[in-house]
């Protein structure tokens, strides 16, 4: 086999997926290497089908396997029997967490990666965001505004397909979009009223990766909600439905699985990546390949660990650390359940269908040049209203006939909305090679050092009164309201710790995702990330992504790289 | 995980068996341990309790127009689940649940109700007559369900039997309306008295 290619990129889900795809139709011959298992679309779905009847544990999985296998996996809300082939084996990949913290690391190993089984939730950054760190001071400023990513944000959005609304909002800028989603009749009540009482406020359905036209190869969205099963329509965007088949189609795409990339080779005398050493999980083999240009694309916390544990004299604290600060400035998003509320009208309505999105409420608090709240940037809300089903027999009390007829139809209306915190960049949250555990092939586990801070406490408590006071305005009873962050993690936002930046001395990546320290190494996945803005951040590392190779290819045909 | 055959429940099989029990009969918590602790350790009695389970099934989802949870295999699902840990029925019940004092040692799930309910039932809840065994059960959920209950095992097992009815094929797609393949998204339709409600509403399950 080949083993010296233009370029490797270092994992397939969504960001080695886009790296991939625009790299190959560039005409660059293309190496793709992916630590987990092949999984084809459509034949490798096994539980895309299946009722929970179908299922040995009827959908809700097996304990005693989640205890041994799965004890991070399992706590996700989109960890189900259906999916757990889905998600990372905790057991055979441990990691490391500081002293006193916890994080909830949330890992899909596999073709495609966490394309899978990603929430598709679909936002652009603002200059709000691209301005925040500059504004306030909180980290390092990000290097480019969102005038360098909008043609990019346009690029992505045409071609993987997302479906929204477009609302003229400073906060969450337009897009490209398919035709919306649309509301139901709580939500629609619920935004006529939330936005006559607070005129900065907008209620509009989430912008998802689910088409509602078709586009080439791909079905429209069939309203099941279940796309982290994996979805043989095509329907959400994934490595497997949407990039994948494009890069193949170049004809210059080799595709490897099955195989981790331990180090990335650093050429001393040339001052640049040599290209990858990597292991065969399956075979044990060990061998290395060779390019002009690397993308590391393995998922942000993945992508440092591999630099980190990329050593030489010349970079003895990891590549491209000259600074000291890969690693650094890790986030999340800090969320919690702002409230739910319990809703007495429209009980003569209803929906059909699983739409595959909720509602969001973008960011409406501290957009002017003065701070309104005792804390600094925003949140935002995700949510929707439903109305209960059989689950509700688990809280209520009655037996016997009464209690399966009332089970047999609609219970009540109730709208949720679910508070994402902007988790500011700090020195302190940080990843770092562990000091003495290794995993089962030597390698140094990462250990991550991260917790919440006040900032983002103050945030999710504002949140919690102001989603309480929608829901009580739209006519609901609030049940429950929560102001304190989950375990870091929890929002599966995870980013940072290569960070782009104007000065060498104190980030890791420059404008265009290349480390300052080697040239031809570019880090366009969440680990680039300087700030983490409070809406879902998959689209902006899409948009980073094809911007960086459509630059990587211009310099590498220029010969400046 | 304790075994749902544990001596426990052998035990009071055979308090069962001595016929002490009578529907009716005032016993008090202490006069049930009393009968245990004398108790040998006769063979386990999995059908025995496999009839308690099939009984307390069938008061809480009976066969209506639709078939009831017996006949959707509950049962078997409880046992599963009970053997496998669901639910975190791999923790033993909280002791303070056992009315009149701490459950002996290695009493498990199925022992609790089936002391609960025998009490409530005056002795021997599956000997009583029917309006006597469901008048134990929906007392029994009644307390569980008033203020104060919220620890009580009776919601970790009725949890247990209202998902394995609804995601069994009877439950989740002739009780109620089942379709994997939507196809389309209707925002706002009528919904009367007569209509199902969906089992496989995602978004309900999850936070419904």
């Amino acid at each position: 086999m080949n083993t010296d290619f233009d370029a490797i990129v270092v994992g397939s889900g969504i960001t080695g997926g886009w790296a991939a795809k625009e790299l190959t139709e560039k005409g660059l011959k293309v190496l793709m290497v992916e630590r987990g298992r092949h999984i084809e679309h459509g034949t490798d779905y096994v539980t895309e089908m299946k009722a929970p009847w179908e299922m040995p544990f009827r959908g809700e999985g097996d304990p005693q396997l989640y205890e041994r296998d799965f004890a991070v996996q399992s706590k996700n809300r989109h960890f189900t029997e259906y999916t757990q082939n889905h998600f990372v084996n905790d057991r055979e990949n441990p990691y490391a967490v500081a002293d006193g913290t916890q994080f909830n690391w949330w890992r899909s190993y596999q073709l495609g990666g966490r394309s899978l089984t990603w929430g598709r939730q679909s936002y652009r950054m603002s200059d709000h965001d691209f301005g925040a760190n500059k504004k306030d001071g909180h980290g390092v400023d990000w290097p480019i505004r969102y005038a360098d990513l909008k043609p990019w944000y346009d690029h992505v959005e045409k071609f993987i397909g997302v479906s929204g609304q477009n609302e003229g909002l400073s906060s969450l800028p337009d897009g490209i979009y398919q035709p919306p989603m649309a509301l139901n009749v709580l939500e629609k009540h619920a935004k006529g009223v939330i936005e006559a009482q607070w005129p900065d406020r907008r209620l509009t359905i989430g912008r998802t990766a689910n088409l509602t036209q078709e586009k080439e190869g791909r079905g429209v969205c069939q309203n099941r909600m279940i796309c982290p099963r994996g979805c043989s329509y095509g329907a959400y965007f994934s490595t497997q439905s949407s990039t994948l088949p494009a890069a193949q189609a170049t004809g210059n795409l080799t595709l490897i699985t099955d195989t981790v990339v331990e180090t990335v080779d650093y050429d001393a005398k040339a001052k640049r990546a040599r290209g990858v050493s990597v292991l065969n999980v399956k075979t044990g083999e060990r061998r290395r390949y060779t390019a002009r240009i690397i993308f590391m694309n393995a998922g942000a916390f993945n992508t440092n660990h591999i630099l980190l544990r990329s050593r030489s004299d010349a970079f003895p604290n990891g590549l491209g650390n000259s600074s000291g600060r890969l690693g650094t400035h890790i986030m999340d998003h800090a969320s919690t359940v702002g409230a739910i509320a319990l809703f007495d009208t429209f009980q003569d309505r209803t929906s059909y269908g699983n739409r595959p999105t909720g509602v969001i409420i973008p960011r409406f608090r501290n957009l002017a040049d003065q701070p309104e709240t005792d804390f600094v940037r925003g949140y935002s809300f995700q949510g929707g209203a439903l109305r209960s089903t059989w689950t509700r027999g688990k809280r209520e009390a009655g037996i016997g006939e009464a209690f399966k007829n009332n089970l047999r139809h609609v219970g009540p209306w109730r709208m949720v909305l679910v508070s994402f915190a902007e988790s500011l960049p700090r020195e302190s949250n940080r990843l770092r090679l562990d000091a003495v555990k290794v995993d089962q092939f030597g390698a140094p586990l990462l250990q991550i050092d991260f917790t919440h801070g006040e900032n983002e406490r103050k945030a999710l408590t504002d949140a919690g009164k102001e989603a309480s006071a929608m829901l009580k305005a739209a006519g609901g009873k609030v049940i429950l309201s929560l102001n304190q962050p989950g375990i870091g993690g929890s929002a599966i936002h995870e980013m940072g710790g290569a960070m782009m930046g104007h000065d060498p001395r104190s980030s890791v990546t420059n404008r265009w995702n290349q480390l300052h320290d080697v040239s031809n190494i570019f880090v366009t996945d969440g680990a680039a990330m300087a700030s983490s803005a409070c809406q879902n951040p998959s689209l902006t590392y899409m948009a980073m992504t094809a911007r960086a190779c459509d630059n990587a290819v211009t310099m590498l045909k220029q010969g400046r790289i | 995980m304790p075994n749902i055959d544990s001596p426990p429940i052998a035990s009071r099989r055979h308090l069962l068996r001595a016929g002490l029990a009578l529907a009716g009969a005032a016993v008090t918590p202490a006069q049930v341990w009393a009968q245990l602790a004398q108790a040998g350790a006769p063979p386990p009695l999995p059908a025995r309790m496999r009839q308690l389970l099939e009984r307390v099934c069938d008061l809480t989802i009976p066969d209506t127009a639709t078939p009831g949870a017996v006949k959707a295999g509950v049962p078997d699902f409880i046992i599963l689940a009970l053997q496998h840990g669901l639910s975190h029925t791999d923790r033993p019940p909280p002791a303070d649940q056992f009315s009149g004092g701490a459950a002996p040692a290695g009493a498990g799930w199925l022992d609790w109700l089936r002391f609960e309910l025998d009490l409530k039932a005056g002795g021997n809840f599956l000997a009583a007559k029917p309006a006597v065994q469901a008048k134990a059960l929906a007392d029994l959920d009644a307390a569980a369900y008033a203020k104060g209950g919220e620890k009580s095992p009776w919601r970790t097992l009725k949890g247990l039997i209202v998902t394995g009815y609804y995601t069994s094929e009877i439950g989740g797609s002739q009780e109620l309306f089942f379709e994997l393949v939507p196809g389309r998204f209707d925002p706002d339709v009528p919904v009367g008295p007569n209509d199902r409600a969906w089992s496989n509403d995602w978004t309900a399950v999850d936070f419904g």
